[in-house]
């Protein structure tokens, strides 16, 4: 038996275990590795940086995922938040899943513990878990009021008596609707409140689904998509870059300048995503090698089959 | 403390899980259960609180808005699933579930078909657009089964598959990259959170 032979006959729990070291290790031992920004993720960015310090514009984030694909979308949600918060802008969030409403209170409060003014109400307002039912009379009601369309937030109290409402009535003003989804791609929002009052409506997405969303952002329908854990990483990138110093975005600054994740001035929650991609990095060469070696041991076995025969 | 022991209690129930690798075992089964009676015992209470006493139970009862009585009965028909010879009166509330879903349909049909048809009629500008033109005629003109897949024609069509190959390629390589990004989040929090290795 060759080595190949040996290869194409191999316990795939020792492919297992060697997985499991290509990721644990680059998460043990940290290092820099350099995170490039995608123009969907840059637009997202630019957008919601635009809305800082202002009283009439909010942003949403539609926490549409349970704990099964936190791994991927929860460092986005804390890199947007850490960023409205850091910006002051205005924040709703929203569920429409039972088992993402405590997702919501855990991602602001993860953000929170680093900005101890921001106050519910003032600076954001989580309004909680509302049933799947209400979907669609809570995503076109809010283009008329919404505080009609949602009347209490996740602690009850009346949205319309809250100090942020003072402002912000309906789409005009919270003009930008963010899904983080394990299933969908803000598809509803698209769908039925962009044609109507023209909210501007992004995605946080799994990577599964990032194939399926691209032609929504060649027409506009998505103004940008956060992929997986790299889209993750590079809204972490972004904000350290430019929120934190509270400067302009620029987009060729952001492309040829380098965030190092090694010091310990960022906290590990507010780069979680770029150490994982680092693991991602290392696990995707060993995958390339498991394809490229099985590749060169099926095409030998293949030739020597045909010689026998 | 508390937090401590919620990790412990969490970094059991992962590697429980992750010991299916190895082959199946009571750990694995255990915490399998565990998972699905604890989402439908978080779920109910909170359905509960969020859905029936904001919207049957007050409106009902201390608003006095009984005409919701009637959609509360249509609801509970859902029940009769369970019931072989009751099971059509099930169907009432289906009816109306389909009709919101109906809806959405001219919607639907605007913003996953209309836009993007609208999209790839543009005029060709640049390098993508014309890849993306090339790309939709031959996929369509792969789908059209009434003419045979030869010759010049055939040509086109093997054209529009290997577009299908890219993109089924792109596909399983984000789903790759998804399947990994879950295990690192399980693997961050053992190293980070409960090992505090980091």
């Amino acid at each position: 038996m060759n080595f190949f032979e040996k290869l194409q006959a191999l316990d795939r729990r020792w492919i297992y275990l060697l997985v499991a070291l290509a990721i644990t290790i680059p998460l043990v031992v940290v290092f820099d590795s350099k995170t490039y920004t995608t123009t969907p993720t840059e637009n997202i960015y630019q957008l919601i940086d635009s809305y800082a310090g202002r009283d009439d514009r909010a942003i949403m984030i539609d926490f549409m995922h349970d704990a099964s694909t936190m791994s991927e979308l929860f460092p986005m949600e804390v890199a947007i938040l850490r960023h409205a918060f850091q910006r002051k802008v205005k924040v709703f969030t929203i569920c429409f899943l039972e088992t993402a409403a405590p997702l919501v209170d855990y991602a602001i409060n993860t953000v929170k513990e680093e900005f101890p003014d921001i106050q519910s109400g003032v600076d954001y307002i989580n309004i909680g878990y509302k049933p799947g039912a209400l979907y669609l009379p809570i995503v076109l009601g809010m283009g008329d009021d919404i505080s009609e369309a949602v009347k209490t937030d996740a602690e009850g109290r009346q949205l319309a008596n809250l100090p942020m409402m003072e402002k912000i009535k309906n789409y005009n003003e919270m003009n930008l609707v963010i899904e983080t989804s394990g299933s969908g791609f803000g598809a509803s929002w698209f769908v039925y409140a962009r044609p109507r009052f023209g909210v501007n409506v992004a995605a946080g997405i799994t990577a599964v689904m990032a194939a399926d969303a691209y032609p929504y952002i060649q027409t506009g329908q998505l103004v940008g998509i956060l992929a997986g854990l790299k889209g993750a990483a590079e809204y972490e990138k972004l904000v350290d870059l430019f929120a934190i110093h509270d400067k302009p975005f620029s987009r060729e600054i952001a492309r040829t300048t380098h965030v190092s994740i090694t010091d310990d001035t960022v906290p590990y929650k507010f780069k979680a995503a770029r150490i994982g991609m680092n693991a991602q990095t290392v696990v995707h060469i060993l995958i390339i090698l498991f394809i490229v070696i099985g590749n060169i041991g099926y095409f030998i076995e293949r030739r020597r089959n045909k010689e026998l025969n | 403390m508390l937090e401590n022991i919620s990790n412990l209690v969490a970094a059991f129930l992962t590697l429980s899980i992750f010991s299916f690798l190895w082959k199946d075992n009571p750990f694995y089964r255990f915490a399998e259960h565990l998972l699905v009676g604890v989402s439908m015992g978080y779920a109910i209470p909170l359905v509960y609180k969020n859905v029936f006493i904001p919207f049957l139970y007050t409106p009902i009862f201390l608003q006095r808005q009984y005409a919701l009585i009637f959609p509360a009965i249509l609801g509970t028909f859902f029940i009769f699933r369970f019931n072989r010879k009751l099971a059509w009166l099930s169907r009432y509330p289906i009816v109306f579930s389909m009709g919101i879903i109906g809806m959405g349909v001219p919607l639907s049909m605007h913003a996953s078909v209309l836009v993007q048809m609208r999209s790839a009629m543009l005029p060709i500008m640049d390098i993508n657009s014309f890849i993306i033109f090339i790309g939709t005629i031959t996929i369509l003109l792969y789908f059209f089964f009434s003419k045979s897949h030869e010759g010049v024609y055939g040509k086109f069509t093997k054209i529009g598959i290997w577009y299908m190959m890219i993109g089924f390629g792109a596909s399983f390589g984000y789903t790759v990259m998804a399947r990994l990004s879950l295990l690192i989040g399980r693997i961050q929090f053992l190293v980070h959170d409960f090992l505090k290795l980091i």
